[in-house]
């Protein structure tokens, strides 16, 4: 009786999460900013999908879900649902980002140039093992470079329409609070296309991966070429009610530019997300790009891919069916009993008849 | 008059846990459902601190009905003392300071997982269901957007066209819970995971029922006094499931929905679904003072 228990529900509930907490032991400070200084990643793609960016809480969200980063991103959306809504920041435009990191796979050179910045792509994948054995790995420094890349770039998509090889889309002049909003209206389709992108913004990484992998490896219609990708800092531009603009910060942000020949003309795909996490952008500008024409019902299709790379979304209806359903499971049951009857007591009748036909068939002696 | 006298001290969470624009919106989408009777209302649907696909939609409802003397049940499957039944009642008087109760007669707001208590609703009672998917639609077409629209055309042939294989297939419908109705002649809906046996409760009942799907982000209501009405072929009559004539091996009661409990043996022993009711039907044949309501089913017949 221990899982729909008689009346002991909430003691129930109360130990179970005790023991879950007892693994991790205590939750300090000190552990917070640990997570934090040592999972910059972690906890970029934590902040992403909660589509909340505060470093010190998605760190405590790590810290109090022992990693379940599902559990994570969903502690992260509830505190944010909870908290009042001040202001709406200026649009970040790409020109005016402070750029850490940006390639073009499209051109071998950029105007101002290709920028390899922090990255693992060229690392050997060797594990540290030494480390266990006790001998600490201390990054080397940073060589300066003789010449510092330019912190602010074009992107390259610009250069393309500049050059007629790129039909650049509408921009939404909407600003303020008329932008549409996915965490405060439905998502219905056709998307508008903002609603869209916030989505793949807050979209599971790996599911964003599965679906994106699926239109690159020959799902899609379109083959993306990686026109830009960036890894950057945003200033965070506000208002203050007397009406000075400051900047209230910066942010960092993820965002990759893909294209692919459509006749005479390149196709773009965007998509960007808060915190640097490079597979999640391209999977989903992949996605972007493949999107327009794309079949009902088809993995590219955005009401498909869009509803199922929802992380909590899909995380919660998934560990769902952990609940009981015996109610349900009782009326299939006996639709199910039912039908079996119907079939016996027709089966009996046929051999019946049949036994009685063959009876009658036989020669009298 | 200061500016302090006017306004209420900082509070690190909102009454009902949602703020006031989230309330304000669950409020206009539930006051659509109400005025187009089985018609799915999409709303935004904010996250709230339990998982997709537990409650979130029920419980968004609940939020924005309660008030600190609305007095709350919870149930899941027929029972208050379910896991997540205890934690969503936990929830909300956590959040509202509203009182609880186990008796679906003291209960104003009752929040429900796939079941509608026996105890006939009043007209001041409200009913809050769960929904995992709002859409009857979804098994003959799974895009919601194109479903929307064949609801806008009440386009429900295809709908028709499965109960129908389903008949000349295995002899009879074969839908379990969940059984698509037509609201007030004009939206066919799911009813919720309910069994068959509560669809009928449904059917011009004197409360109002909302049904909210929050993963699914739809809001749905059968208003009281509506038809709600099971879909069905002249000669092949509705039916619920066959439980009229099993009793509850722990209380006695007979002629509700029971939970069949596999035995060692081989054999099954029934326990009635509705566990408050149970508890009632014990202590009433310990000669304890109870009062049982009116209830929908007599000796397992639906009162017409």
């Amino acid at each position: 009786m221990a899982y729909v228990a008689t009346r002991g529900g909430a003691r129930a509930i109360e130990q179970s999460q005790r023991l879950f907490r007892a693994e991790m032991g205590t939750i300090t400070p000190e552990r917070v900013a640990e997570v934090r200084r040592a999972l910059p990643y972690l906890v970029d793609r934590v902040m992403g999908e909660a589509s909340l960016y505060d470093a010190d809480l998605a760190a405590l969200a790590l810290a109090q879900t022992g990693g379940e980063l599902h559990e994570a991103v969903l502690l992260l959306r509830a505190w944010r649902t909870t908290q009042p809504r001040l202001t709406v920041a200026d649009p970040v435009l790409q020109q005016d980002l402070f750029t850490h990191r940006r390639i073009s796979a499209a051109f071998k050179d950029i105007p101002g140039g290709q920028i390899l910045g922090p990255t693992l792509d060229y690392s050997h994948r060797i594990l540290m093992t030494e480390v266990l054995s006790g001998a600490a790995q201390t990054p080397d420094p940073v060589d300066a470079a003789a010449i510092s890349a330019p912190a602010q770039h074009p992107s390259v998509a610009a250069w393309q329409a500049e050059n007629g090889l790129l039909s650049a889309a509408e921009p939404d002049t909407r600003c303020g609070n008329d932008i549409p909003d996915i965490t405060r209206e439905p998502l219905l389709f056709p998307a508008q296309r903002a609603h869209r992108l916030q989505s793949l913004a807050r979209a599971d990484t790996g599911g964003v991966l599965a679906l994106g992998y699926a239109a690159q490896r020959g799902y899609g219609q379109a083959h993306p070429t990686v026109n830009e990708l960036r890894l950057a800092e945003a200033e965070v531009i506000v208002q203050h009610p007397r009406g000075t603009r400051f900047s209230a910060g910066r942010v960092k942000v993820s965002q990759a530019e893909v294209v692919a020949k459509t006749g005479s003309d390149l196709r773009l795909g965007f998509a960007a997300t808060l915190g640097w996490n490079e597979v999640k952008v391209i999977a989903a500008a992949t996605l972007d790009l493949n999107a327009k024409g794309a079949p009902k019902g088809s993995a590219t299709e955005e009401e498909f891919f869009l509803y199922h790379t929802e992380g909590v979304e899909a995380s919660g209806f998934c560990i769902h069916f952990k609940l009981p359903h015996y109610v349900t499971f009782q009326s299939s049951l006996d639709a199910m009993r039912d039908a079996k009857a119907r079939d016996q007591a027709k089966n009996q009748a046929r051999a019946a008849e049949t036994a009685q036909a063959t009876r009658e068939a036989e020669p009298t002696p | 008059m200061s500016l302090k006298s006017l306004t209420r001290d900082w509070q690190p969470m909102s009454f009902g846990f949602l703020d006031a624009s989230a309330k304000r919106e669950i409020r206009r989408t539930s006051l659509k459902a109400i005025a187009v009777p089985g018609c799915q209302i999409p709303y935004a649907s904010r996250e709230v601190p339990m998982a997709r696909g537990w409650g979130t939609g029920g419980l968004q409802v609940s939020c924005t009905l309660i008030t600190p003397r609305t007095r709350i049940k919870v149930i899941d499957q027929g029972a208050d003392d379910s896991v997540n039944a205890a934690s969503i009642r936990r929830f909300l008087a956590r959040v509202s300071g509203a009182p609880t109760t186990m008796d679906t007669l003291e209960a104003d707001l009752i929040q429900s997982r796939h079941r509608i208590p026996e105890e006939v609703l009043q007209d001041h009672q409200v009913l809050v269901l769960q929904v995992p998917n709002p859409e009857p639609l979804r098994p003959v077409e799974p895009n919601m957007s194109l479903a929307r629209q064949m609801h806008a055309d009440a386009d429900y042939g295809r709908m028709w066209l499965q109960l129908y294989e389903q008949i000349v297939r295995s002899g009879r419908v074969m839908q379990g819970a969940s059984y698509p109705s037509l609201v007030n002649g004009r939206y066919v809906m799911t009813p919720s995971p309910i069994p068959r046996w509560d669809v009928p409760k449904l059917h011009m009942a004197r409360h109002l029922t909302l049904l909210s799907a929050g993963r699914e982000k739809r809001l749905f209501a059968v208003p009281p006094f509506t038809r709600v009405e099971p879909l069905v072929f002249e000669d092949v009559p509705y039916r619920v499931e066959d439980h009229a004539g099993l009793s509850c091996a722990r209380s006695g009661a007979r002629g509700f929905f029971m939970n069949e409990i596999p035995q060692a043996d081989g054999s099954s022993s029934y326990e009635i679904s509705d566990s408050e009711l149970g508890v009632k039907s014990i202590r009433q044949r310990d000669n304890e003072t109870v009062t049982i309501g009116d209830t929908w089913y007599k000796n397992g017949e639906m009162a017409g």
